[in-house]
């Protein structure tokens, strides 16, 4: 397992808004640079630090969406109610505008192409974006592990992605991008149409004998459900990955 | 408080006072003896600081609190951590 020697002090960084990008009604992804960044491992996630002009501090916790490069990254954010971040980051933030951000975190929730496959993930909602990370990872170190995404979503336009994972699944090198529409299906949708069950985990995964790498990310109920069963079909639990999104600010 | 996330999520809190990162390292629970990575314990972080437990027997294995003076770590329900120091 990586993650040897000392690490340096987490800082602060500054982070410039270089794009934004509107996924969805909802998520938007910002590209950022910050000259500091030092790369990163797929899955692993930063602090964002806003600071109010009397000094009022936020705090959150975000997945990063990009594979690792020196000197930037990328953020995908959905906009949650009431949250003091996510407004700023999902709506408001503009080219040229400047947070803090320190990162990158996290050595347990990871995929590096050394690990190899195959690569079984679950994503609910945003929870797709540190396994994007993961995809986009894999794709950009050419792995020849075989990956499967298995993407559950409220509508059509709820996917986060959608284009560019056709674009990947388009290139071939064994990747399987499987969607299921949770609540609303566009006319004609002749795919998955309910929630991840354990029938639908056995049947778009790999078998257990394959001993698969899973990653499970997304609201807590989906990967509660997901991980109790990929434990009944027979995976090796420590396999299994997952990771609950919710407020995890200070 | 009965929401909880992984103990992945307290990845940058645990980074203020370890010098490596503690989210793969293995801890045994002191109350019934389950080894876990700390990624996968329990965490109910909040303002006051982390509080993980266990994911099977619930007993707080660590808690990390920032007081305006400093860190303090109380680990009473943990009998052992482990963190790898050569590659998987």
């Amino acid at each position: 397992m990586p993650g040897i020697e000392p690490l340096r002090r987490l800082q602060w960084m500054t982070a410039t808004v270089r794009d934004v990008i509107d996924e969805t009604p909802r998520v938007r992804s910002l590209v950022l640079d910050v000259p500091e960044w030092p790369g990163h491992r797929a899955g692993q996630h930063v602090d964002v630090r806003l600071t109010a002009e009397d000094g009022y501090q936020a705090q959150r916790s975000y997945s990063i969406a990009s594979a690792s490069a020196d000197g930037t990254l990328a953020l995908t954010v959905e906009r949650i109610g009431e949250g003091e971040v996510s407004p700023y980051l999902s709506g408001e933030a503009r080219v040229g505008d400047k947070f803090e951000l320190r990162g990158p975190i996290g050595g347990y929730f990871v995929w590096t192409p050394d690990l190899g496959g195959p690569l079984f993930l679950v994503a609910g909602g945003s929870g797709v974006v540190p396994l994007m990370a993961m995809l986009r990872q894999r794709a950009a170190a050419k792995s020849p592990a075989p990956a499967t995404l298995l993407y559950s979503s409220r509508s059509y336009s709820d996917i986060i992605y959608r284009a560019e994972l056709e674009k990947l699944v388009g290139q071939g090198g064994g990747l399987k991008v499987v969607h299921t529409l949770t609540r609303e299906r566009p006319a004609g949708w002749d795919g998955l149409a309910r929630r991840v069950d354990r029938a639908m985990l056995e049947s778009v995964g790999y078998p257990p004998a394959e001993h698969p790498r899973i990653f499970v990310c997304g609201p807590t109920p989906l990967v509660e459900a997901a991980a109790r069963n990929l434990r009944d079909i027979g995976h090796e639990p420590h396999l299994i990955k997952t990771e609950r999104f919710g407020p995890t600010g200070t | 408080m009965d929401s909880f996330l992984d103990g992945n999520a307290a990845g940058s809190r645990l980074r203020e006072l370890f010098a490596l990162d503690v989210t793969a390292a293995e801890i045994v629970c002191d109350g019934c003896g389950a080894t876990a990575e700390i990624g996968a314990v329990r965490d109910y972080g909040g303002a006051m600081g982390t509080v993980l437990r266990c994911a099977h027997c619930d007993t707080v294995i660590l808690r990390l609190t920032h007081s305006p003076a400093g860190l303090w770590l109380d680990m009473r329900g943990t009998r052992r951590l482990f963190v790898a120091t050569v590659a998987e």
